[in-house]
């Protein structure tokens, strides 16, 4: 089903399985998966739950390492990282926006922004500046100064994108970004995602359930029992 | 770290959970406060102990003659020691310097004998350097260049029922083994208001000690330091004047039991410091560990952000320095205003006397003022942040290594 790349790929998983142990219950999350993701991608992850979309992306994201099988994000191979490096990996390269925004409640929604540049080491002033300029492009520049529980869930996640994409990162991945939204807030984050997607050029990499959602990407991967089911290129529906 | 946002993470999440931190802060300043008394009784004591040492004739240091402090053999004498005593006295910082000589003697009066071990001294200098002998109750004191004279304790001057004017026979051996005899006119009775000391008190002049002795000379040099807090260079002033044949000691090494009993009470105090810095530090850490649990979500979206275990180390780190430095403060704030009360009113020690009046208690033959007064000064401040900061570094030590251990994938795995 999938169709010939003439982009090169960021992400190449071959043969992945990860296998979960609890006790005596093994449960196989990946068998044996093989994906490609290419620059410039703004690709769905659907399946059922359990189907393995989170596994996946937990091993994109350098968050996991596969039981057996190669994950090479950006040209390393996972297997090959230590911890430390898979850090390395996860703050140089790439941003991730969780299901539950996961901001860090103490720090107002610039300092979320900044905390990742200045783990990247930038100065003070230019990380400030960096971090109220992407809070200005998500419109979020009036409430750069409120702590989370000052926003609403919609504002949170734009906050969390805005932390994602602060480092201009290559490669984005999203774990269901929407689940927690009403329908508005959510069209409205795909919306602005689909922005950055084409502005500039970030590559998308996010799990869903919802089809509002599917409907932006321009790439679906079906996972089914921990496998590729279907890999569609499809054209992007109208905003 | 200061003005970052990681420490700015550090400080909000302190404030975040405010009684957890306070409780924290708390416990750490009672445990340091603890500690602080401790350290303020140990250095009164210290204090106490060398003032004890220093009025009471064993002074801050001691020239005697090879061997003495192996053997404590009172029949040794140093070789050439007025030469030597003059560069003592010549030397700068030295208060007083005094020398003595002694031999276990006899004394009788009428049927009545009692057994002394008669000490001969310099007239001028020995009250300056034995307070007990500078109040002399009845008659007065040994003066210079006086022959035949004897200044005694209460108990030996009643056990021989000795009075003022009195002539008593002493006898000793001599070098080589002779019977020697001398008579002693009466001339000082002291109390001390201890008995014990009372029973060390037999002063004469040391020419009569050499005649007794048969062995001239002196057997010490007793040196008063002008600042007590400035020993260690007296010492290393002296020492290259204490010729071959004869050894410089300091006070503690002088007199053992006061060194023991320093010792001991340092010991348990030093336990006792131990064990509330540790149930203290468990309890930190407790209180840092359910923190850090209390935050795995955050630590682990902070790990998958690409913040390294390092970083995250750092973090619970600062906070600990945090909860220590505020330790400190609160540590100072309850016991220096107590520790300043007790070294200035005193603590009266005479109920610990056992049969001993208030005028003084007699320990390793010295007498020690009833009235004790703990140590108080700046020295107080850098120990307080010392003792704080090791206590919650250390105990931040598990929870920072258990933050860093946190897997960003297993914890938003849980989480959801």
């Amino acid at each position: 089903m999938t169709e010939p790349q003439d982009k090169s790929p960021l992400v190449v998983v071959d043969g992945a399985t990860k296998t979960f142990v609890t006790g005596r219950l093994e449960v196989q999350a990946l068998r044996g998966l093989s994906l490609e993701i290419h620059e410039g991608d703004f690709l769905a992850l659907v399946g059922p739950s359990g189907s393995g979309k989170t596994t996946l992306l937990n091993l994109i994201g350098a968050l996991d390492r596969p039981t057996s099988g190669v994950v090479e994000v950006l040209g390393h191979d996972l297997s090959k990282l230590n911890k430390g490096q898979r850090a390395k990996l996860r703050l140089d390269e790439l941003g991730f926006v969780f299901q539950a925004y996961n901001l860090v409640p103490v720090l107002t929604a610039a300092e979320n922004v900044e905390f990742v540049l200045e783990l990247q080491g930038v100065d003070a002033k230019a990380r400030r500046k960096r971090a109220l300029e992407v809070l200005a492009e998500l419109g979020l520049a009036e409430l750069a100064d409120r702590r989370p529980n000052e926003l609403s869930g919609g504002q949170q996640q734009r906050v969390a994108v805005a932390r994602a994409i602060a480092a201009r990162p290559k490669l984005v991945l999203a774990d269901e970004p929407t689940a927690n939204l009403d329908s508005e807030n959510a069209e409205q984050l795909m919306a602005l995602m689909r922005r950055l997607h084409e502005e500039h050029e970030v590559t998308f990499v996010f799990s869903t359930h919802d089809p509002r959602v599917v409907a932006h990407a321009t790439r679906v991967v079906t996972l089914v029992d921990g496998q590729v089911d279907s890999d569609v290129q499809k054209e992007r529906e109208a905003a | 770290m200061t003005g970052s946002v990681s420490s700015r993470y550090a400080l909000r999440s302190l404030r975040r959970n405010l009684g957890r931190s306070l409780i924290s802060t708390l416990g750490v300043g009672f445990g340091v406060g603890i500690g602080l008394l401790a350290l303020s009784w140990m250095r009164g004591e210290h204090t106490m102990s060398i003032n004890a040492a220093a009025g009471g004739g064993v002074g801050h240091l001691r020239v005697t003659p090879d061997g003495w402090d192996e053997r404590r053999d009172d029949d040794l004498r140093l070789d050439d020691w007025e030469p030597l005593l003059e560069r003592v006295r010549a030397t700068e910082g030295v208060a007083v310097a005094t020398p003595r000589n002694r031999v276990a003697g006899l004394l009788g009066l009428g049927t009545r004998s009692e057994h002394v071990d008669l000490t001969g001294v310099d007239p001028t200098t020995e009250p300056r350097a034995l307070r007990y002998v500078r109040d002399v109750a009845h008659g007065r004191y040994l003066e210079p260049g006086e022959r035949g004279a004897i200044v005694l304790g209460s108990k030996p001057a009643r056990r021989l029922g000795a009075e003022l004017g009195d002539e008593l026979v002493v006898t000793a051996l001599d070098e080589q083994g002779e019977m020697s005899s001398m008579l002693l006119v009466v001339v000082g009775i002291v109390e001390t208001g201890s008995d014990d000391i009372d029973a060390t008190i037999a002063h004469v002049a040391l020419a009569d000690v050499e005649q007794l002795s048969g062995r001239p000379g002196a057997g010490e040099i007793t040196i008063l330091a002008d600042d007590v807090y400035a020993l260690d260079a007296l010492e290393a002033r002296l020492r290259p004047l204490v010729p071959p044949g004869a050894d410089l000691l300091t006070w503690l090494q002088v007199s053992p039991e006061l060194r023991m009993g320093l010792e001991a009470d340092g010991a348990f105090f030093d336990m006792a410091v131990v064990i509330i810095l540790l149930v203290v530090l468990l309890g930190v850490t407790s209180a840092q560990l359910t923190g850090v649990l209390e935050r795995r979500k955050e630590f682990a979206v902070l790990a998958a952000i690409g913040m390294r275990g390092v970083s995250l180390v750092k973090v619970v780190l600062v906070e600990g320095m945090v909860l220590g430095l505020t330790a400190a403060v609160s540590a100072l704030a309850w016991a220096a205003p107590l520790s300043w009360k007790l070294n200035v009113d005193g603590v009266n020690l005479a109920a610990l006397m056992n049969g001993e009046d208030d005028s003084g208690m007699a320990f390793g033959g010295l007498l020690i003022d009833p009235i004790f007064h703990p140590g108080f000064g700046a020295w107080m401040i850098p120990y307080a942040f010392l003792l704080a900061l090791i206590a919650t570094i250390t105990a931040s030590l598990y929870p920072a290594w258990f933050a860093s251990r946190t897997d960003p994938a297993q914890a938003l795995r849980v989480d959801r």
